[in-house]
């Protein structure tokens, strides 16, 4: 039983074939890099998982639960009950900027009655604890650095106690000081169990902390294997040249 | 002195002017905010209506539509008879609400529009649903990014309502022609231009405070 398991995925935007038949499997707290040159679907595939994006057609299952069936949807409400174990962790980070900090962390659950005012309060503060921004709980998004911004918006996305959490390249946007302070908050959330799928171009960070490195290329894994086989010694030529030249 | 009855004078005058002001923003905002979310919604049909609806208000002077719901409406075929909107005040006020309403709508949508995509991505992957979306997390931020946009709308407004004028109601413009026309003096215009004057920075000190109060 994998916790996220994609079969044959495939996604076009108009002429365009995004994914051309893509299939993971994910093990529970198994944390998964993807690698790839801009435009091999990576991105994508990653929106799939989190119903971002639509499929044309593959299956896709969550936590055991499935999200779609060779193309075919459940109806929306249905959507939303699979996902609830799943939290993603944008670029861009995505907080919403005319609330406090606080207020960035507690909306989705007061909304969703996931717990007493109180209770999501206290959840709130343990959350920025975690990510060593207890002391920002009042002030307002754009008071925050790139890299606390990041750290916001993952521990927004903890407070679903997910199970999954996907990262979109979560430092890209980050100036490279900053990007550290992001990646040491993952890192040990990978610690924690958590199941995780990350779309990155930091290769030390996906050698150090990935159980599983994948490279996609044009819409399609063209190989997967552990982060030591995948860096020195890939089977695919195109691998070995992406890797050649991320590392120079 | 000439100059104390002339204010007093213009101050009924003025309060007219604010009552057309107040009763049009009062009421052409939130009507505005509803079409706005018709718009956004999936209706074609309805889209279309509010397109048509929005060229015509934005298309043709607002000084014609006030004369349209006045003098006009009466003799659409048929359906007239019951349009007869014998209060001057209400006819010029219903022109007004119906042209600002289509302006604060273009306002608002534009206000949406720049709302970020990733804002609804957020929302969705969190499970917000889409009508809390909406309301908590795209209209709060649609309003501040409006807010220039809806002060400067305001001021404009401030100033058409000298327009009703044309009906023969005695608003700030009317009483101060009223007074030119009696005294042949004409420096009563720098007088009301004063009244504007006054009024118009009131609203945009209001204005900056709720831009700094809703800053983000």
């Amino acid at each position: 039983m994998y916790e996220i398991e994609a079969k044959n995925v495939k996604k076009s935007f108009g002429e365009l074939e995004v994914l051309k038949d893509v299939s993971l499997n994910v093990s529970k707290g198994e944390v998964v890099a993807i690698l790839g040159p801009s435009g091999s679907g990576k991105s994508t595939f990653l929106r799939c998982l989190i119903d971002l994006e639509t499929v044309d057609n593959g299956t896709i299952s969550i936590a055991g639960e499935q999200l779609c069936n060779e193309g075919k949807y459940p109806h929306n409400k249905e959507k939303t009950r699979i996902l609830s174990k799943a939290g993603m962790v944008f670029q861009h980070f995505n907080l919403f900027p005319h609330m406090t900090i606080k207020k960035n962390l507690m909306c989705a659950p007061m909304l969703n009655r996931q717990g007493s005012r109180t209770e999501l309060e206290d959840m709130a503060v343990e959350m920025l604890k975690k990510v060593g921004l207890e002391d920002k709980l009042d002030v307002m998004p754009s008071t925050l650095s790139g890299g606390q911004k990041q750290r916001v918006a993952i521990a927004r996305a903890l407070m679903r106690n997910p199970e999954i959490i996907l990262f979109d390249e979560p430092t890209s946007a980050l100036d490279p000081e900053l990007t550290g302070e992001v990646l040491n908050v993952i890192a040990d959330l990978a610690k924690e169990g958590i199941t995780m799928v990350i779309v990155t171009h930091e290769m030390g960070f996906a050698k150090e902390v990935a159980d599983k490195v994948v490279f996609m290329y044009e819409g399609v894994v063209l190989e997967e294997n552990t982060p030591e086989v995948i860096f020195n010694n890939p089977a695919n030529e195109r691998t070995r040249s992406f890797i050649q030249s991320v590392l120079k | 002195m000439d100059l104390i009855s002339w204010i007093s004078q213009m101050m009924t005058g003025c309060r007219l002017t604010v009552e057309l002001f107040l009763v049009t923003i009062i009421l052409s905002i939130p009507l505005g905010l509803i079409m706005t979310f018709l718009y956004t919604g999936k209706s074609k049909v309805i889209n279309k209506i509010l397109g048509v609806y929005i060229l015509v208000m934005r298309g043709t002077p607002l000084l014609l539509q006030i004369f349209f719901v006045y003098f006009g409406l009466p003799f659409i075929p048929k359906i007239g008879q019951y349009l007869v909107i014998s209060d001057r005040f209400t006819a010029g006020a219903i022109a007004f609400i119906l042209n600002y309403a289509a302006y604060f709508a273009e306002i608002f949508r534009g206000g949406i529009l720049s709302v970020d995509k990733g804002q609804y991505e957020a929302a969705k992957v969190l499970g917000i649903s889409d009508m809390q979306t909406k309301f908590k997390i795209v209209m709060p931020q649609m309003f501040r990014i409006s807010l220039p946009a809806v002060a400067n709308e305001t001021i404009i407004l401030l100033k058409d309502t000298a327009l009703i004028t044309t009906l023969g109601l005695s608003d700030l413009l009317k009483v101060t022609n009223n007074i030119v026309n009696r005294t042949t003096n004409v420096s009563a215009y720098a007088v009301a231009a004063a009244f504007y004057l006054i009024l118009s920075y009131l609203l945009s000190v209001l204005f900056k405070k709720l831009e700094k109060k809703f800053a983000f």
